[in-house]
């Protein structure tokens, strides 16, 4: 496999204000690498820094030192006006809240990004049509969000990104805020849709469980300023049942060595 | 997986109709009991006070279907009207506009904020004359003075809700590949939307009540003028008349503006707690 995104020496502190002790690093020398077609996931505590990196792959962040290289070029990382959020649509976002647009129903929210594309055919129509009867929202695409419960929202969000195919998606949480029994299936669903086309995913989660479930490989950070603390490779076979990922013998081994690392 | 089912539209639609029209008919009912309830006091009052402080509602009603009944009430209504619409959406019109251009430029919303609070604060009423001083007693000062007081409540209310939207739907919308006039026309302008509304409808009974105003201190043609006219010659019911009408004309004003809401804001959810209990 080749490397499709490379982050080094990633570091970030947010700006001092004035008169103030100069504010901590987040994040500090940072390394790591993601292969084509790989589903690494990263375990941090909370408040570690794990949206602060995501925000910077995504381009919507600057960074204050390091690099971040997506397919062997270099991504403008120094100052906010040169940030091109989504890299020209290559990298997805999946963020923490849905952030559907309330005046459009579930469906015109997942052909958002098409439409602002201008990529609006019969073929995209009928992808997206196919993911959301995937997801098991059929029936439900003329509600609008409101209309919607907290899972359906979150699927909405999750193929309003896959909808547009980019190689990059990365996740921050999505599930965070769901529900054992809706969670559960959501992942399945992901490891589902990811299985057809093998995208690049970057999923960041709290919840080593999951996090072990879904990967490829793991990665763990720790506490502020955040590094990598240990990496392992999940070599439990797909495809995976959530629901008895854990009873798996490579699990419970995998899980106690992450447990250690995560402070 | 389950499969989530959707509720079965048309039954819930229905029964939604049924149960809402009762409330409304329920509501309606309680409306005109208010309304019976604020005529036997005026009643009561003019039999206590005699007609000549307060009129009496049966004579007021008489001289309204007369006025209405000659066209001279129309005649000056719709006088009335037109100075309230025109002004309506000449002052309405840049105030929604006008944030929309000024979102890219911080700077320049900044250094004309202090001239735009001045405007909103000003009193509105000690500028009529003025305005009558520059544009003569024609329908040019009512519809200046309508404008200027349209204008700054618009335009606050648009900037707020320019200002109120969500950064992230921005960025989710920059992250899918939207452009600039995307973001505008898709995330930008619906979001504000709910705002300009409440700023239309804080603004439209002012229009009403700023031509009246206007009317009222130099004019020669409607409602205030007839206000003016009749508190002159010491004809109180002729008063009343006149003010039944202006009532009636912010009645129908306003049920423009909500219907018009309502149909452009239908992704909303129902905010309307007390709506939702009956």
């Amino acid at each position: 496999m080749t490397e499709l995104l490379e982050v080094r020496n990633l570091s970030k502190r947010f700006a001092t204000r004035a008169g103030r002790e100069p504010s901590p690093w987040i994040i500090r020398d940072l390394s790591f690498s993601v292969a084509d077609g790989e589903f690494l996931t990263i375990v941090g505590p909370s408040g570690g820094g794990k949206t602060t990196l995501l925000n910077m792959i995504a381009q919507i962040d600057t960074a204050s030192g390091g690099e971040i290289i997506f397919q062997s070029k270099q991504a403008p990382l120094n100052d906010k006006k040169s940030l091109k959020p989504g890299l020209n649509c290559q990298i997805g976002y999946v963020t923490q809240e849905d952030n559907l647009l309330p005046w459009r129903t579930c469906l015109e929210n997942v052909l958002f990004p098409l439409m602002a594309q201008g990529r609006l055919t019969e073929e995209t129509r009928e992808r997206a049509q196919s993911l959301i009867r995937a997801v098991g929202l059929a029936g439900w695409e003329t509600h609008y969000p409101h209309e919607l419960s907290g899972g359906m929202r979150k699927r909405t969000s999750l193929i309003r990104t896959l909808v547009y195919d980019p190689p990059v998606i990365l996740m921050d949480e999505p599930f965070g805020a769901l529900d054992a029994q809706t969670r559960a299936q959501l992942q399945e669903d992901l490891l589902r849709l990811w299985n057809l086309g093998r995208k690049t995913i970057v999923f960041v989660t709290h919840d080593i469980t999951e996090a072990i479930a879904l990967a490829d490989r793991t990665l763990v950070l720790t506490r502020q300023p955040s590094k990598v603390a240990g990496e392992h490779v999940i070599t439990i076979p797909r495809p995976r049942d959530m629901r008895d990922v854990v009873t798996q013998p490579e699990f419970i081994d995998i899980y106690r060595r992450i447990r250690a690392q995560v402070q | 997986m389950t499969t989530l089912t959707p509720p079965a539209q048309a039954d819930g639609a229905a029964a939604m109709t049924r149960g809402g029209l009762l409330a409304i008919l329920a509501r309606k009912r309680d409306q005109l009991v208010v309304l019976v309830v604020l005529i036997a006091i005026w009643q009561g009052l003019s039999m206590l006070l005699g007609n000549y402080w307060t009129g009496t509602p049966w004579g007021t009603f008489e001289r309204l279907a007369e006025g209405i009944a000659e066209g001279e009430l129309l005649r000056h209504a719709s006088y009335t009207v037109a100075e309230a619409i025109i002004g309506f959406l000449v002052g309405g019109i840049p105030a929604a506009v006008l944030p929309f251009l000024l979102r890219r430029l911080p700077m320049v919303t900044a250094i004309i904020d202090p001239v735009m609070v001045g405007g909103y604060g000003a009193p509105k009423l000690a500028l009529a004359p003025l305005f009558i001083l520059w544009f003569g007693i024609g329908i040019e000062s009512k519809i200046a003075l309508i404008v200027f007081t349209v204008f700054f409540v618009v335009y606050f209310s648009t900037l707020g809700g320019i200002r109120a939207l969500d950064p992230k739907l921005v960025q989710m919308a920059q992250m899918a590949g939207a452009s600039e006039s995307t973001i505008a026309r898709h995330i930008i302008f619906p979001g504000a939307v709910p705002h300009i509304f409440a700023g239309l409808r804080i603004a439209m009974p002012y229009s009403i009540g700023g031509a009246v105003v206007a009317e009222l201190i130099s004019a020669n043609r409607g409602l205030g003028y007839m206000i003016q006219l009749r508190s002159m010659n010491f004809d109180t019911t002729g008063v009343f008349v006149a003010l039944a009408a202006v009532c009636f004309v912010v009645f129908i004003a306003n049920w423009t503006v909500n219907s018009l809401e309502h149909r452009l804001l239908r992704w909303r959810p129902p905010a309307d707690v007390t709506a939702q209990k009956e």
